[in-house]
């Protein structure tokens, strides 16, 4: 097979995968809102927790591989751990995105206010920096070759900044602490709520998965193109 | 070990004597500290907000615009007439390249701040020199993160088409820790706190700058090679 | 129980939006590209 059949292929499964996985979400979507029971303390808000925390998870997950492929790549030089890299930043500046949105939403019902330099919150707030750092640098370089050295230096260098912002923000937290009038952290959820939460979990996992792979197919896929373009207009 | 060092000091004493000559990005950085001290002066109101709660950040403010305006200005010599080209093709070696590239960046910012410092504790009224010794060391440590950090992002930035548009973004989530560290070890040393309550912020500059000016030397070498 | 009913709506719409958005963005962008 081709490399463009074989992305070709990739293109078409992963799209049957995003499909299955946003109808998964509508079932979350509907179990959150309907049939998972409300917490007292903070109502109805407390739910939006279900579709937060997994967002959250999955960003952090992206970051992490992009970090994973900027090694792989400096390493073998192989251009597929690039453009993997480079649809895992894309993918997770979505997921990013989200948590940006909606932690905030929740935020203003449990702090009072929009924004507070809440740990988690401002490190996912860096993350979205350094993810839009990588994807603006990507479209500034044209040159194949030195656009993907430029990104896994980015990209690994983004990832150790992760562990030196948590510790600057929890120093900082310890020593300003909040003005919480409740304290989301980790409740130990009843049985429901935490069916609920292993769904969305699952679910959101799963459709990270299928995004992913599809838009590595595309990015294969434009490869491959450019490729054959190049080699049809030197023959 | 020795080679390296002396290549690296050439290098930098280059930079640095290009950058004499023709003074534009130091006076732009001075400018700049000028303008933002009388700019807070004249913004508070001195009984309602003290010099020591703004003091501190202004001051990292400056040193941090100071250290892009050379950054920016680092490799953007290299850039015109390809003169790039020439370094790498000499014999140094690219560790030697990017050590005396920071090396010239912190002359740069270091002079900056050499000038900008007392003009603080002059305005601002801040208690400098007690503390002087701890803060010329937390300034050092704060600029080698940036500069080491903004050097690396700087040789990348420049083959980008809005390069000093570039580096801000590069830079920026990469600023909060050297950066937070300095500004809190600053406000607790103006504020007469004894040294050993900055121990931990210390401990987080340090860190970073292992962590990073040991990445940047392994990384740089991608940055430039053809 | 406090009213926070309306946030999170907001918060639940504007996630379906934002997820929404990218997969037909990224369906769509693939689609283009097989022709």
């Amino acid at each position: 097979m081709t490399p463009i059949e074989s992305a070709e292929r990739a293109l078409r499964r992963s799209a049957v995968w995003i499909l299955v996985s946003l109808l998964l979400l509508a079932g979350v979507y509907v179990r959150a809102l309907v049939f998972t029971p409300a917490e007292m303390v903070q109502g109805l808000a407390q739910k939006i927790f279900y579709i937060h925390a997994p967002s959250a998870w999955v960003a952090f997950l992206a970051f992490g591989i992009v970090g994973v492929t900027s090694i792989v790549y400096l390493l073998l030089k192989d251009p597929r751990a690039d453009l993997f890299a480079a649809s895992s930043a894309e993918v997770g500046m979505v997921f990013t995105t989200e948590v940006l949105i909606t932690g905030p939403i929740w935020g203003k019902t449990i702090w009072g206010t929009w924004w507070t330099w809440d740990a988690r919150l401002t490190l996912t707030l860096f993350l979205w920096f350094v993810m839009l750092a990588y994807l603006v640098l990507r479209s500034a370089v044209h040159e194949p070759g030195q656009r993907a050295r430029y990104s896994a230096v980015l990209g690994i260098l983004g990832a150790l900044l992760v562990p030196f912002i948590h510790v600057s923000v929890y120093l900082f937290r310890t020593l300003h602490p909040l003005p919480v009038v409740l304290k989301p952290g980790r409740p130990t959820l009843p049985g429901s709520m935490l069916v609920t939460l292993v769904c969305a979990f699952l679910t959101f996992t799963l459709f990270f998965g299928a995004l992913l792979w599809h838009r590595y197919a595309l990015a294969r896929l434009t490869d491959a193109r450019a490729h054959a373009d190049a080699e049809r207009a030197d023959a | 070990m020795v080679e390296l060092l002396r290549v690296a000091w050439a290098i930098a004493a280059k930079d640095v004597l290009l950058e004499f000559r023709s003074r534009t990005a130091f006076v732009s950085a001075l400018v700049f500290t000028a303008l933002v001290l009388a700019i807070f002066n004249f913004a508070r109101d001195p009984t309602a907000v003290s010099a020591l709660d703004l003091a501190p950040g202004i001051l990292w403010i400056t040193f941090t615009f100071a250290a892009m305006l050379g950054l920016n200005r680092a490799f953007g010599l290299e850039r015109e007439n390809r003169a790039l080209d020439g370094l790498l093709l000499s014999p140094a070696s690219r560790t030697a390249i990017y050590l005396g590239k920071v090396l010239a960046n912190l002359v740069f910012v270091g002079s900056v701040e050499a000038i900008a410092l007392p003009l603080f504790a002059l305005f601002f009224n801040v208690p400098v020199l007690p503390v002087l010794g701890p803060m010329v060391l937390v300034i050092a440590l704060a600029t080698l993160g940036f500069v080491a950090v903004g050097t690396l992002m700087s040789s990348m930035a420049v083959n980008t088409r809005l390069a000093e548009l570039m580096l801000p973004v590069l830079l920026l989530p990469f600023l909060v820790p050297p950066v937070t560290s300095a500004v809190q070890i600053t406000a607790r040393l103006f504020a007469g706190r004894p040294f050993s309550e900055v121990g931990a912020w210390l401990r987080l500059l340090v860190g970073y700058d292992i962590i990073f000016v040991a990445a940047c030397i392994l990384f740089f070498e991608s940055t430039i090679e053809e | 129980m406090p009213e926070t009913g309306g946030f999170m709506v907001a918060a639940y719409v504007a996630a379906a939006v934002i997820y929404l958005s990218y997969a037909a963005y990224l369906l769509g962008k693939s689609r283009q590209k097989k022709r």
